[in-house]
C-alpha cells in the first residue's frame, strides 16, 4: 500500500510537468496579446512591450523556464539563499511596514486583474469549490445509490422506472435549466434559502443539489447495474440459502461488491464537482474557481490558465490515488 | 458496511471541516454591490468607476466634491484651506494637522509628491496621465524619463554584465528623483504645505483634485512594492500593497478583508480627522457579476445598494417606476414642480418596491460619428466632408424614437455633447433641430425637405445617387438596433441608401483609430466637471478626434478659453465652441444622453446623490432609522426651476 502512494506520488511531478508543457503549448497558441484590453484603455506600446519583457511573454522557451522555476519554488529558494528575500524583509522592517508577502510556489500574477495574484485567486475561490463540490458529491452517492437499490430490487417495478426516468432527466436536463428552476421556485416564489451569494450554510444546499444531479443520476444508474448484475449470481443465492434475510443479502453481499464500480468513479467526480461547476457558480453567484477556467481563457489570462489547469490536475490525480487506496481496502483481491 | 459507507464518511468529515474552515463575520451594516470586483485599488493606475468608487471609500483626496450641490461645489478634504496666486497658476494646499493615515501615522505633503510622481511615471503607464500632465513641467518629465528609459535600452541591451547594468538603473532612478523636483511643479514646501504650478490656468483644477487618481498612497508602504527592474531599468508596480492587513489608507473606512471575485469588507477607519460623521461601522462590497442576480440580491434584501443596474430587464423595471408615479401622478408633479430631486420625491411617495430602481440621467452621451476628412478611407471624395451634409443627416434623425422605442429606460435626447445642467455655470447650447423636435408628420416632413435642400446646396440634388451610407457600430448592447432605427430614418427622410457594418468590438476600435468609416456610434463620459472634458475630443490632435474634424475657429475658441482667468467670460468662450459643433459643424450628432441605473430604497438609505455625475460617495451613506449618524437623509437644494434632470421622461423643461 505504501509503496502504492509512493510511487503514484513519485509519478505526479512526471505527469504534472506533461500537462504543463502541453496546456502551455496549446494557450501560447491562442490569438490575441493577453496585455491588450479590448474594453479599457490601451497602455502605449513601448509600456506593454516592457510589461512582456518583464512577465517573459516574448519568448515561450523564457516563460516555460521562468514560469517553471517560480511554481516549482526554485525561485523562492534561490531568493532565500542569496539573501534577496532577507535584504527586502530587512527593507520592509525599516520603513516600519509589512514585508511584501512572498510564494514558496509562486504561480504568478493575473494579467487581467492588476492587484492579483493568481496564487490569492486559487486560495480566494478553491475553499468555496471545495465545500460546494464536497456536498454535492455526498448528496450525489446517497441518493444516486440508494435510488440504484431501490430500482435493482423490482427491475421494471414502478420505483424502478421513476428512478430511471429522474436518472435520465438528472443526465440530460442542463445544470443551467435545473438551477434556473430551482432559483425562482425556491427562491422568488417560496423564498426559504438564500439565493445569491455565500457564506452561509444555508447558501449550500440548493447550489449542491444542481449540481449533484448529473453524479448523482450516473451513480443511480452505475449502482442499479452493479446490483442486477450481483442478485443473479451464484453467492447471493448461497446467502438468501442460508437463511440471510433480504436486507442483509441486498446490504452486505450484493452492494458491497455493486458498489465498486461507483468508488472509482468518485475520484474523477469529485475532481470535476470541485472544479467544473462554472454554470451552477454563475446561476446562484458561488464565487467557486469554476469561473476562472472560463474566465482565464477568454482573456487569454496566460498564468491564470496554467494556474488553474495545475490545479485542476493535480487535484484529479489525488482523488484517484485516494480512491485506488479506498478501493484495495474495500475489495483487499485487488493487487 | 463500513466499507461502503466509508467514502460517504469521508465526504461529510470534508464537507464539514471545509464548512468550519470558513470563518464568517458578522453581517456588515451596509452591503453593496459594486459590479463585478474592483481591478485595482492601485490609485495612480487606476480608471474603472468601480475601482474610482471603491478609491474614495477608502482614501481621500486635498479636497472633495459637495455631491449634494448641483455644481458639485469643491469643500476642503485634507487639505484645511487652499490659496490660488493671482495669475491663476499656483495653488498653495494647507493640509490639515489632523490628517492620519490608518496605522495613525501622519499624513504629509511629500506624500503627495510621492504620490503624483508615481503618476507620471511612463514606466506606471497609468490611464489618466494626462489629467497630471495639467501640472507644470510634467510633459517634459514625461518625455525626458521616456526618453532615458529608450537610451536605457539601447545602451545595456547586448550587456552581460549585470551588477553594472543594476548599477545604471539605480542611478537612472536617482537622477529621475531629481529631475521630477527640478522639472515638475509640485513641491512640499514642509510637511503641512503643498505647492503645485499648472501650465496655465486651470479652472477644473480643484475638481481633478477631487478625483482618485489624486488620492495620495503611502509612500513607505508602496515604495517596497514599486522594485526597480534593473534588466530594464524601469519602476515596476507590484500591487501586493493593495490587499489587508498591509494596505494602508487615509479615507473613512480601511479595508479589513478582500476575498478576489467574492467580497470586500471595510470597517469605519478610526484614524481618519472626519470619522465623527461615518454614520456606518462596517460595509462590504460583494462582487455578484450577473446583472440579473445582483437584481435580485436587492429585491431578496441581501444587498442594499446596487452601484450600477444592468440588468436585462431594466426596461421593465424603468416601465414600472412610470406606473408608479402615474398612480401617484399629482403628487410627484408637485413634488418636481417644486424642485425636489428624484429621491426626495421616490421619499414622500407611498412604499413600492417598484420605485427602488433609480434613473439618473449621466454625465455622458451617445452619439454617432461622420467621418471629416477630405477623402474616405477607399479614396474616393468624402461628402461628409461638407458640413451641410452633416447637418442634413444629424437632422433627420428621430432621436426620441431611439430613445422610447429601441432603449427604453428614460435617456433624454440629445441635441448637445454636454448634458444639459451637468457642469455649474455653463449654459448649454440649443442644438440642431432634428425630427424629434416636430410634433406632426407635416412638420417632420418640412424639416426633412429643409435636410434635403441642405443636401442639394452642398452639391447632391438627387439623394439616390448619393453614395451607400455606412453606419459602423460594434455587436452587443443594442448598437445594432440604434443603428438599424437611424439608418430607416436617412432612407425614409433623405433618400439615401445605407448599409449597416457590424463588427467585432477590437475591429470596431482600429476602424475608429484609422478613420475606416462614413459614420460610426460613439459614446463619452465625463472625467471631471468642466466643458473640456467633452470639447476637447474635437481638438485637432486629440487622442480621441476619430472624426478628425478640424477648424481654427473651435480649436481658437478653446485656446482662448484657456487662457481666459474669468470664470464666466471662459465659459461663455466654451459655450460657443460647442455651438459650432452642435449647431453649424456638426462632427457628430449627438443621440441622447446615458442614464444610469441605481438601486436602493430611498427610505432606508440615505447618502445616494442624483448628480449626473454618477460620483457617489459611500462613505457619507446612512442607514435610516438604525440609530446611527444623523439619520436624515442629505438631499439636493430644491431648484428654482423644473429642470430636465429630475424629470424622467427626458423633457426638457
Amino acid at each position: 500500500m505504501i509503496g502504492l502512494i509512493a510511487r503514484r506520488l513519485l509519478q505526479l511531478p512526471l505527469i504534472l510537468g506533461v500537462i504543463y508543457t502541453l496546456t502551455l503549448w496549446l494557450a501560447w497558441g491562442i490569438p490575441g496579446n493577453p496585455l491588450e484590453n479590448p474594453e479599457g484603455r490601451q497602455p502605449p506600446p513601448e509600456v506593454i512591450e516592457a510589461m512582456q519583457a518583464q512577465y517573459n511573454l516574448d519568448s515561450f522557451g523564457s516563460f516555460y523556464g521562468s514560469y517553471l522555476a517560480s511554481a516549482t519554488g526554485v525561485t523562492w529558494l534561490s531568493e532565500e539563499l542569496s539573501g534577496e528575500a532577507a535584504r527586502r524583509a530587512q527593507e520592509a522592517a525599516d520603513a516600519g511596514v509589512a514585508a511584501p508577502r512572498r510564494y514558496v510556489f509562486d504561480l504568478g500574477p493575473s494579467l487581467q486583474y492588476r492587484d492579483i495574484r493568481v496564487n490569492t485567486i486559487i486560495t480566494d475561490a478553491m475553499p468555496v469549490s471545495i465545500t460546494l463540490g464536497l456536498a454535492a458529491m455526498l448528496i450525489a452517492v446517497v441518493v444516486g445509490v440508494s435510488a440504484g437499490v431501490i430500482g435493482a430490487i423490482r427491475p421494471n417495478g414502478l420505483a424502478d422506472v421513476s428512478t430511471l426516468i429522474l436518472a435520465l432527466i438528472g443526465i440530460s436536463l442542463p445544470n443551467f435549466v435545473i438551477g434556473t428552476i430551482l432559483l425562482i421556485v425556491l427562491g422568488i416564489w417560496i423564498p426559504i434559502i438564500p439565493i445569491v451569494g455565500w457564506g452561509t450554510i444555508a447558501a449550500i444546499p440548493v447550489p449542491a443539489i444542481t449540481l449533484s444531479l448529473p453524479f448523482a443520476a450516473y451513480i443511480a444508474r452505475l449502482t442499479r447495474l452493479g446490483m442486477l448484475e450481483h442478485l443473479s449470481s451464484d453467492f447471493i443465492r448461497t446467502a438468501r440459502a442460508k437463511g440471510a434475510s433480504e436486507t442483509r443479502v441486498i446490504i452486505r453481499h450484493a452492494l458491497k461488491n455493486a458498489f465498486l464500480p461507483v468508488l472509482s468513479y468518485l475520484g474523477p467526480a469529485t475532481a470535476f464537482a470541485m472544479t467544473g461547476s462554472f454554470v451552477v457558480e454563475r446561476v446562484f453567484s458561488v464565487p467557486g474557481i469554476g469561473q476562472h477556467f472560463v474566465n482565464a481563457v477568454q482573456n487569454k489570462d496566460l498564468f491564470l490558465i496554467m494556474g488553474v489547469v495545475l490545479i485542476f490536475a493535480t487535484m484529479l490525480i489525488l482523488f484517484n490515488l485516494a480512491v485506488d487506496v479506498l478501493y484495495r481496502w474495500v475489495d483487499p483481491r485487488i493487487e | 458496511m463500513l466499507r461502503v459507507l466509508l467514502p460517504v464518511l469521508l465526504l461529510a468529515v470534508g464537507l464539514v471541516l471545509s464548512v468550519v474552515s470558513e470563518r464568517p463575520l458578522p453581517r456588515a451594516d451596509l452591503v453593496v454591490n459594486n459590479g463585478s470586483d474592483i481591478s485595482t485599488l492601485d490609485l495612480q493606475r487606476m480608471s474603472w468607476s468601480m475601482d474610482l468608487r471603491g478609491a474614495r471609500v477608502l482614501f481621500e483626496g486635498l479636497v472633495a466634491n459637495d455631491q449634494f450641490t448641483w455644481g458639485f461645489d469643491i469643500k476642503p478634504g485634507v487639505a484645511e484651506r487652499w490659496e490660488l496666486s493671482d495669475d491663476a497658476l499656483t495653488y498653495t494646499f494647507h493640509l490639515r494637522e489632523n490628517a492620519l493615515w490608518s496605522n495613525g501615522e501622519p499624513l504629509t505633503a511629500h506624500d503627495f509628491v510621492f504620490s503624483w510622481r508615481r503618476a507620471l511615471l511612463p514606466d506606471l503607464a497609468a490611464d489618466y496621465v494626462a489629467l497630471f500632465q495639467l501640472i507644470d513641467g510634467s510633459v517634459e518629465f514625461y518625455d525626458w524619463r521616456t526618453e532615458a528609459l529608450a537610451e536605457f535600452a539601447d545602451n545595456w541591451s547586448g550587456s552581460d554584465d549585470a551588477a553594472a547594468r543594476a548599477q545604471a538603473a539605480r542611478e537612472l532612478w536617482a537622477l529621475t528623483e531629481t529631475k521630477f523636483d527640478d522639472m515638475v511643479g509640485v513641491h512640499a514646501l514642509d510637511d503641512r504645505t503643498l505647492e503645485v504650478r499648472v501650465v496655465r490656468p486651470v479652472p477644473y483644477f480643484l475638481d481633478l483634485c477631487a478625483f482618485a487618481t489624486f488620492f495620495p498612497v503611502y509612500p513607505p508602504l508602496v515604495s517596497q512594492y514599486d522594485q526597480l527592474d534593473t534588466k530594464t531599468g524601469r519602476m515596476i508596480a507590484e500591487a501586493g500593497w493593495t490587499k489587508p492587513p498591509e494596505l494602508v489608507s487615509n479615507g473613512p473606512f480601511r479595508l479589513t478583508r478582500w476575498r478576489f471575485k467574492r467580497d470586500m469588507r471595510f470597517e469605519k477607519n478610526e484614524h481618519w480627522w472626519n470619522a465623527d460623521s461615518v454614520a456606518i461601522d462596517s460595509m462590504s462590497l460583494v462582487s455578484i457579476s450577473d446583472p440579473n442576480a445582483q437584481v435580485l440580491a436587492f429585491q431578496t434584501g441581501a444587498v442594499e445598494f446596487l452601484a450600477d443596474v444592468t440588468a436585462a430587464y431594466r426596461r421593465e423595471m424603468y416601465a414600472k417606476k412610470r406606473s408608479f408615479y402615474d398612480e401617484h401622478r399629482s403628487e410627484y408633479e408637485s413634488l418636481l414642480a417644486q424642485g425636489y430631486d428624484q429621491y426626495e420625491i421616490d421619499r414622500n411617495l407611498p412604499d413600492d418596491p417598484r420605485k427602488h430602481a433609480h434613473f439618473v440621467p449621466a454625465f455622458g452621451t451617445y452619439w454617432y460619428n461622420f467621418n471629416c476628412k477630405p477623402k474616405l478611407p477607399d479614396g474616393r471624395p468624402n461628402p461628409f466632408a461638407d458640413a451641410r451634409v452633416r447637418r442634413a443627416f444629424a437632422m433627420t434623425i428621430d432621436k426620441k424614437a431611439i430613445v422610447e422605442e429601441v432603449r427604453g429606460f428614460g435617456e433624454p435626447t440629445a441635441n448637445t455633447l454636454i448634458p444639459r445642467d451637468s457642469i455649474g455655470g455653463y449654459t448649454s447650447p440649443k442644438g440642431l433641430k432634428c425630427l424629434s423636435d416636430a410634433a406632426t408628420e407635416a412638420e417632420r416632413q418640412a424639416i426633412a425637405t429643409e435636410a434635403r435642400a441642405l443636401l442639394a446646396e452642398a452639391g447632391y440634388p438627387d439623394p439616390s445617387q448619393f453614395i451607400t451610407v455606412e453606419l459602423l457600430f460594434n455587436k452587443d448592447s443594442g448598437h445594432d438596433l440604434i443603428g438599424q432605427a437611424i439608418a430607416k430614418n436617412w432612407n425614409k427622410y433623405l433618400g439615401v441608401p445605407t448599409r449597416l457594418m457590424q463588427r467585432e468590438i477590437k475591429v470596431f476600435r482600429d476602424d475608429l483609430k484609422n478613420t475606416n468609416f462614413m459614420t460610426s456610434r460613439a459614446g463619452w463620459y465625463g472625467d471631471y466637471g468642466d466643458p473640456t472634458t467633452f470639447l476637447d475630443l474635437s481638438r485637432k490632435d486629440d487622442g480621441n478626434n476619430d472624426r478628425k474634424y478640424h477648424t481654427a475657429e473651435f480649436e481658437g475658441l478653446l485656446d482662448e478659453a484657456n487662457l481666459e482667468t474669468d470664470p464666466a467670460r471662459r465659459m461663455a468662450l466654451l459655450s460657443r465652441a460647442e455651438t459650432i459643433i452642435m449647431e453649424r459643424d456638426l462632427p457628430m450628432v449627438p443621440l441622447f444622453h446615458y442614464v444610469h441605473t441605481y438601486m436602493f430604497d430611498a427610505s432606508k438609505l440615505g447618502g445616494p446623490n442624483a448628480h449626473p455625475r454618477t460620483k457617489q460617495w459611500m462613505g457619507g451613506f446612512d442607514i435610516l432609522g438604525d440609530g446611527k449618524g444623523p439619520d436624515v437623509a442629505p438631499a439636493m437644494p430644491l431648484r428654482p426651476i423644473v429642470q430636465s434632470l429630475g424629470r424622467l421622461d427626458g423633457a426638457a423643461p
